[in-house]
């Protein structure tokens, strides 16, 4: 769907020196997934997704978009483009002298799709899609912020785009609403096949709804991949300390045990991390059973990443080093990953 | 004060020829004030049509004529007016200086009120892509119509004042009075009166204008 080449931004600053906002920049993005490109404010996530529509033009490298290089369309390639493009915002961006039914119809009327009862058609459907059936006639002042995003996303959708872009679209939002707007797009990502990448600065949302996901730092991307890998093994400093920063994954740091476990502790400090089905199977118990060690259970997390189940367990294994090590090999053996920490 | 030595009929008259030198004025300098505001706006650095020479020289032709007061304007424009409409006296002899004293000030009223403009509403637009007048007439100008009234407002109540003044080189309307009666024959009453009328016809002005900026809001 999107294929991003050695992408470069640089700008001018006011200080006339250049700055470099984007440093080659290489990611690939399949159809139909949700790709997250998580970084803190700064980092350049903002400028790099807005490359993908031409909101802000590369300096070099390609953006392409279904095999097409975009950055070398002309205006009427461009209209066209973003025609195929959907686009939300942290702010909702919604036009405030328009009612939520014409918010929607707009870019369709602006842009000539259909006459005027084909698009009240369309933006009844759209209305629906989003929930706010009984809301057309009011204005924007008149919706909660959850709401106003719906109609942000209900116009993105209105000229049925193949791909979504999502520029920190919940983190103006409490958390109940972000998890209501991120069931709503994965939603949409399952029943319309669309292509969603989103930025954000939360780990939340990632969590709850990517496949993938890319970090970037320094305009760099420093770490991609399946959003479990990055999480569960996170391996730049960056990428770790967000997670040891995030209390959705607070098992991974184990931070707090540790500074109160360390000078009490007799035997071997060890985090397992599991992924998949072995979650809820009682393998843990099947392996100590036959193990001569003593386990302690300091610290732990089961949930799931998406709809991938994981666990992770801090433990302390009291034994002969021999026994030890046969319970790692056990652990191998059903690909529980283990990490000696101390 | 004795009110008997007033004519109220020649009151009326130039209270009526101050209303049609105001509102036609108004019309022209919104004619030709709103494409000019708009056109400095979307040619500003930054904006949806980028254009730094048309830009530079159009803030320059509107710098130059407000810079100009309005009087010495009145003065200037004689000759123009002549031309134009064939003479420079009365009510029709006022409007084009009027016009051309005014239209710049609004100009600059209509770019002000214009930046005040959501930023991202516009790029949400491009993001559509929307082309670039449909986004100025469809989003850009309905988004500014509050303040565009409240900038019809100020224009109008400047105009009045200016269509008063404009009376000194023989515009009609209650300036004309006020300088030819209440000035030159030292008629106080009349100079009370037309003052008095100038400031409820400001008032009535003021609030209509609050009343449809408030309409307008939806915010």
């Amino acid at each position: 769907m999107i294929r991003i080449e050695n992408l470069r931004k640089t700008y001018r600053a006011a200080d006339g020196r250049e700055v470099e906002a984007l440093t080659d920049i290489n990611l690939e993005i399949g159809t139909g997934e949700v790709f997250g490109i998580i970084g803190r404010s700064g980092a350049g996530k903002s400028t790099l997704i807005r490359t993908l529509n031409l909101l802000e033009r590369p300096s070099a490298g390609r953006v392409l978009v279904d095999g097409e290089d975009i950055t070398t369309l002309d205006s009427e390639g461009l209209y066209a483009l973003r025609r195929r493009v959907g686009m939300i915002f942290q702010h909702f961006n919604l036009l405030n002298a328009k009612t939520v039914a014409d918010n929607i119809d707009w870019p369709l009327k602006a842009t000539g799709q259909g006459n005027a009862a084909e698009r009240a058609a369309r933006v009844k459907e759209l209305l629906a899609l989003v929930g706010l059936s009984e809301q057309g006639h009011k204005y924007p002042s008149q919706l909660s912020g959850g709401q106003k995003q719906r109609v942000g996303i209900a116009r993105a959708l209105a000229n049925r785009p193949q791909l979504l872009l999502c520029d920190e679209a919940t983190s103006a939002l409490d958390p109940e609403t972000t998890q209501s707007i991120l069931r709503l797009l994965l939603d949409i990502n399952r029943q319309l096949g669309l292509t969603i990448v989103l930025i954000t600065h939360e780990m939340q949302v990632i969590r709850t709804i990517c496949d993938r996901v890319a970090v970037i730092d320094g305009g760099r991307i420093v770490e991609s991949g399946k959003v479990v890998d990055v999480f569960l093994h996170p391996q730049h400093p960056v990428t770790r300390s967000m997670v040891a920063q995030s209390d959705a994954l607070a098992a991974a740091s184990f931070a707090p045990a540790h500074a109160y476990m360390s000078d009490k502790l007799r035997g071997t400090l060890v985090r397992l991390t599991y992924i998949g089905d072995v979650t809820y199977q009682p393998i843990l118990s099947r392996i100590m059973a036959g193990a001569k060690v003593q386990v302690t259970i300091l610290q732990g997390e089961v949930s799931s990443i998406k709809d991938v189940p994981f666990g992770q367990l801090l433990l302390e294994l009291e034994g002969g080093e021999d026994d030890i090590r046969a319970v790692f090999a056990e652990l191998d053996r059903h690909q529980i990953h283990h990490e000696v920490l101390q | 004060m004795d009110l008997s030595v007033i004519d109220w009929s020649d009151i009326w008259i130039a209270t009526w020829e101050t209303l049609v030198m105001t509102g036609v004025s108004l019309f022209f300098t919104i004619l030709l004030g709103l494409p000019l505001g708009i056109l400095l706006f979307v040619t500003a650095k930054r904006q949806l049509l980028e254009q730094g020479f048309v830009y530079t020289v159009l803030s320059f032709v509107v710098n130059v004529l407000r810079s100009v007061p309005f009087l010495i304007l009145l003065i200037v424009m004689i000759p123009v007016t002549v031309i134009l409409i064939g003479t420079s006296l009365g009510v029709e002899g006022a409007i084009p200086p009027l016009v051309v004293g005014t239209a710049p000030f609004f100009a600059r009223l209509v770019e002000n009120v214009l930046r005040e403009v959501d930023r991202g509403v516009i790029e949400a637009c491009q993001a559509m892509g929307i082309r670039t007048h449909r986004i100025i007439f469809g989003a850009l100008l309905p988004e500014a119509l509050p303040g565009l009234i409240a900038a019809v407002t100020v224009t109008a109540i400047t105009l009045m004042s200016y269509a008063a003044m404009s009376g000194v080189i023989g515009g009609g309307g209650l300036g004309d009075l006020a300088i030819r009666f209440g000035y030159q024959r030292f008629q106080t009453e009349v100079m009370v009166i037309t003052v008095a009328l100038l400031v409820v016809l400001v008032q009535i002005i003021q609030y209509s204008g609050d009343r449809l900026v408030l309409y307008f809001t939806r915010k």
